[in-house]
């Protein structure tokens, strides 16, 4: 489905905005995998990892973050030209991925596999260390953003050009 | 027991219910306009993640600098103001993400999986809104591996013993 995006500057002029909003409505900095943890904490009460220190509370506002994001993207979907549909169309990834429909979806959940447990490894995900952590200046949140996008770029690059 | 008329013990129960729940309200309402936000910035589009990582669109680019940028204008002047969160009434709280050990290994790991879905964390959720199939694929991915963290992670805090992790 074709969604409409709008300019560079101005996306960025908007998350900015909704960055310093969430700080200034929430008093903390936003985030989304930690939320993850929370969705964890509630499938399994034999995990206690998941049970204590920032998870004692799974129904926490983090939770309630994530179930709003795909509201989100419905209400962006709906100011789309073509009607909300399902769509299993990867654009230009169609070219590399697996041809067949069920090796795409495994490509897909060992992907997402690797963003889960490498999010948790280094503490946050591209919101929390790239853009919150970026916009706090804190080493560690530049160093890991920096590993990200480097990571991400070698292996595309391997990915459409090898 | 106190017996109150229906619509008396309606009312209160709904000003208890949200004064309870005020700020998962609150985030709700921000975790829709950051779902809104990234879709329009272009953040959910396949094609954008590859464009910048082949360096032939820059879109996604323009975005995080001119985000950061903001934002940091913005850290700065509610840091400078001492401005007091509304769902808590305490200052603005600005912790900051400390470094632990496998922070580099997990954000390679993470890079991976990122150009192997086009996704984030967060702009997985939005992608199921906007009815795209794979980011459900995505989306079970993104719980194996949390889940599989906090396994590994009970199982070294209970000494190492698969029968203790999970009792």
């Amino acid at each position: 489905m074709e969604i409409v995006v709008w300019a560079g500057w101005l996306g960025g002029l908007a998350i900015g905005g909704f960055v310093i909003l969430h700080f200034w409505l929430m008093g903390k900095p936003a985030g989304c995998s930690t939320g993850y943890g929370n969705v964890c904490g509630l499938l399994s009460k034999k995990l206690t990892y998941y049970r204590q220190g920032e998870y004692s509370n799974p129904n926490n506002t983090k939770l309630w973050f994530l179930i709003g994001i795909p509201l989100g993207g419905f209400l962006s979907a709906m100011s789309s030209p073509e009607p909300w549909h399902l769509t299993f169309d990867m654009g230009m990834y169609e070219t590399i991925l697996p041809q067949s429909e069920a090796a795409k979806a495994l490509w897909l959940v060992f992907g997402g596999m690797l963003l889960g447990f490498g999010a948790r490894l280094a503490g946050a995900c591209t919101t929390g260390h790239a853009l919150v952590g970026g916009a706090m200046m804190n080493p560690p949140s530049l160093l890991a953003g920096f590993v990200f996008f480097l990571s991400a770029m070698l292996t595309t690059q391997l990915l459409f050009n090898f | 027991m106190h017996k109150f008329p229906l619509l008396k013990s309606a009312k209160l129960f709904l000003i208890s219910f949200s004064f309870v729940y005020r700020s998962n309200f609150l985030a709700l309402l921000m975790g829709v306009m950051f779902g809104f936000l990234m879709s329009h910035a272009g953040a959910t589009t396949y094609d954008y993640h590859a464009k910048m990582f082949l360096m032939i669109d820059f879109q996604l680019m323009e975005v995080i600098a001119t985000a950061v940028i903001v934002s940091m204008i913005g850290v700065f002047l509610l840091k400078k103001f001492h401005i007091r969160a509304i769902s808590t009434g305490a200052e603005v709280d600005f912790v900051k993400k400390p470094y632990q050990s496998g922070l580099i290994t997990g954000a390679f790991l993470f890079g991976i999986g990122w150009a192997m879905t086009a996704s984030c964390p967060g702009t997985v959720p939005a992608m199921i809104g906007e009815g795209k199939v794979g980011a459900l694929f995505v989306l079970a991915g993104l719980l194996l591996g949390t889940m599989a963290f906090g396994v590994l992670q009970t199982f070294i805090a209970h000494n190492k013993s698969i029968s203790d992790t999970f009792k």
